[in-house]
């Protein structure tokens, strides 16, 4: 009984310290984000006043109606040796706010300084970001607790590893930015199938699973790319790249596709196993019937989630196309082709990775089975 | 023939092949969700109208297709509708809120030449459409947890209808809590994927962390994957709290034998 108490005193304390650091962390980053002006090197201004010089409506050539107009902007500079100076920004703006927007006293703004002339060169935006994150950060421990924060963990070295792969593929220019990813999705795998699910046989099933998916993924991808020549892709869409866009296309549709794959592969390889462990005797084509049930409940769902975390980013670029008077389906085609492509794509993967999930969690029911 | 139809084609085999006649179901969801879409693009292009109503209507008959269509009306798939909504709409409001304060709507030098031979003047709030754009990315997760958590929920509550809320509501929480890793997963890879390309691109013009972090595409691209990733992890309370609440005041139970 002493032990018991001893270790729920113990475990109070750990949380206590834990608590403390992590509000200490959240106040550090914040007070940081928002004194860190010094660290860079574009001076920065905030805006202490602003003064409407003039609005006009426009029309364009579609016929559109909107305004267009002129602000003046008192900024105090944050940074540099100019440091705590006014300076004054003659800034345009349109109302729909889509090139140029109307500021408020507060905001935060990149200046480009040229002797009196003084213009406005982008948002200051890292402190909203880092509030963002807490936000997310927060959701996911209050509601996960050690789920969420193992979750957290594993997102957190998936980024550094994509980051260090993308440095890696920048400098050695001879790397295939396809072969990054191959080593890239199978770290990604390993890494956040253990963490999040712990280590046991589903686990390992889930991470084969997922593997044989991709692969498959990758093969019926590359084939249909190789055999169409392309066609009705429009690689236009990322022609800001220097390189070749269908291989970062390519290496794009396999990393989005991965975290659905993920899922579908630990969702079958537990559930399945679950049954075999609640009942040694459960015949293969039983645990076949439940990995084919549980896979057609899942599928629909999962390739709509990557359905619409692709295309709705496309919308305001749509809505542009269409107010310009461009018919809807040029409209569609010029713009969204490698989103649907990328959701389709996924879909495939995802399916796919269903029998394969079920193949090899019997294979491995079947091998204890004969043991036993 | 074009890349798109023949991956149209293969997915639809394959869902055949996998879920029989239920997948083809699934497929064609799939190119419901792209109607709704369309039809909300096309309202949002009238000035005149609301485009965050619209996407709000839209999530509305979102849900409402894909709980009610895909898996029958009854009492679980009406609380997963419920929390759904009810997560979105207040998601919805720090959405604006930080939209608004950040200026990451618009368009910049990563969208080509293309749009520079387009007017952007259409009279239409950007800040509102970006808006609408996070809302929109995000409903599909949001859905699919709700109904992951009433599900067994409700299975749990045939077998034990005594079960009090509390109890319920801490069963529909360890579900949640098991499925949350795996749905910020999905959702985070989905983003990385998508944003691949822009990521290249910045290490390519070998910008800053500085520049990179404070760019307007980025952090629209990251408020709105870190706001999906938030919303995958409250619609976790949210429905575990809306279906232990139903299933305990018996409300929606018009069709039993489906439940």
């Amino acid at each position: 009984m002493n032990k018991v108490m001893m270790q729920l005193k113990t475990m109070k304390k750990q949380n206590y310290i834990f608590y403390t650091t992590v509000l200490f962390i959240v106040i550090a980053s914040i007070v940081f984000v928002h004194h860190n002006h010094g660290l860079y090197d574009k001076p920065i201004g905030v805006v202490t006043e602003v003064n409407l010089i003039n609005e006009e409506p426009t029309t364009d050539r579609a016929g559109n109606e909107d305004t267009r107009g002129q602000q003046e902007l008192y900024l105090k500079l944050q940074n540099g040796n100019q440091k705590g100076e006014q300076v004054t920004v003659i800034d345009e703006f349109t109302g729909s706010k889509a090139t140029g927007d109307r500021y408020r006293t507060g905001d935060q703004l990149f200046l480009s300084i040229n002797g009196e002339e003084a213009r406005v060169e982008g948002v200051k935006r890292d402190y909203y970001l880092v509030y963002v994150a807490w936000f997310f950060i927060f959701a996911l421990l209050l509601v996960g607790k050690k789920q969420g924060l193992m979750a957290l963990l594993s997102l957190a070295i998936n980024s550094l590893i994509l980051s260090f792969a993308l440095d890696a593929f920048i400098q050695t220019s001879n790397v295939s930015l396809l072969f990054v990813s191959l080593i890239c999705i199978v770290l990604f795998t390993v890494i956040s199938l253990l963490m999040v699910n712990g280590r046991s046989i589903k686990t390992y099933a889930a991470i084969f699973a997922t593997l044989s998916g991709m692969l498959a993924l990758l093969a019926i991808t590359s084939i249909l790319l190789y055999v169409t020549g392309g066609t009705g892709l429009r690689f236009e869409e990322m022609q800001f790249l220097t390189r070749h866009p269908e291989v970062i296309f390519l290496a794009g549709v396999l990393i989005g596709a991965l975290g659905a794959v993920m899922d579908v592969a630990i969702t079958i390889t537990s559930s399945l196993y679950n049954l075999f462990e609640k009942n040694n005797k459960i015949t293969l084509e039983q645990l076949n019937s439940s990995g084919k049930a549980i896979g057609k409940d899942i599928m629909g769902t999962m390739t709509n989630i990557l359905f619409f975390v692709y295309i709705s980013g496309s919308i305001p670029i749509i809505i542009i196309y269409i107010k310009n008077a461009v018919p809807l389906s040029f409209a569609l085609s010029h713009t969204i082709s490698l989103d649907i492509a990328r959701a389709l794509a996924g879909g495939i993967g995802i399916v796919v990775t269903i029998p394969i999930a079920i193949y090899i969690i019997n294979y491995l029911i079947s091998r204890k089975q004969v043991r036993s | 023939m074009n890349v798109l139809w023949l991956l149209a084609l293969i997915l639809l085999s394959l869902m055949y092949w996998v879920g029989g006649k239920q997948g083809v179901k699934s497929f064609f969801t799939i190119f419901f969700n792209f109607s709704i879409i369309i039809v909300a693009i096309i309202f949002m292009a009238d000035p005149a109208r609301n485009p965050v109503i619209l996407a709000l209507l839209a999530c509305v008959t979102i849900g409402y297709v894909n709980l009610f269509f895909l898996n029958g009306n009854n009492v679980k798939t009406k609380a997963a509708f419920l929390s759904s909504m009810l997560t979105i709409a207040v998601l919805m409001i720090g959405i604006y809120f930080i939209t608004e304060l950040t200026h990451i709507q618009g368009f910049g030098e990563e969208e080509g030449e293309e749009i520079a031979a387009l007017s952007v003047m259409i009279g239409i709030d950007f800040v509102q459409l970006m808006a609408s754009v996070i809302i929109l990315s995000t409903i599909g997760a949001i859905i699919d947890n709700a109904i992951s958590i009433a599900s067994p929920m409700n299975e749990i509550h045939r077998y034990h209808p005594n079960l009090k809320r509390k109890e319920l509501f801490r069963r529909g929480m360890a579900i949640g809590k098991d499925i949350l890793g795996t749905s910020a997963n999905t959702i985070f890879f989905a983003f990385f994927g998508s944003f691949l390309a822009l990521l290249v691109w910045f290490k390519d013009l070998s910008y800053s962390f500085g520049d990179v972090v404070n760019a307007r595409v980025l952090s629209a691209e990251l408020i709105t994957v870190l706001f999906a990733g938030a919303g995958v992890a409250i619609i976790i309370p949210v429905t575990a709290w809306v279906t232990a609440f139903v299933l305990e005041k018996g409300w929606f139970r018009g069709k039993e034998g489906e439940g």
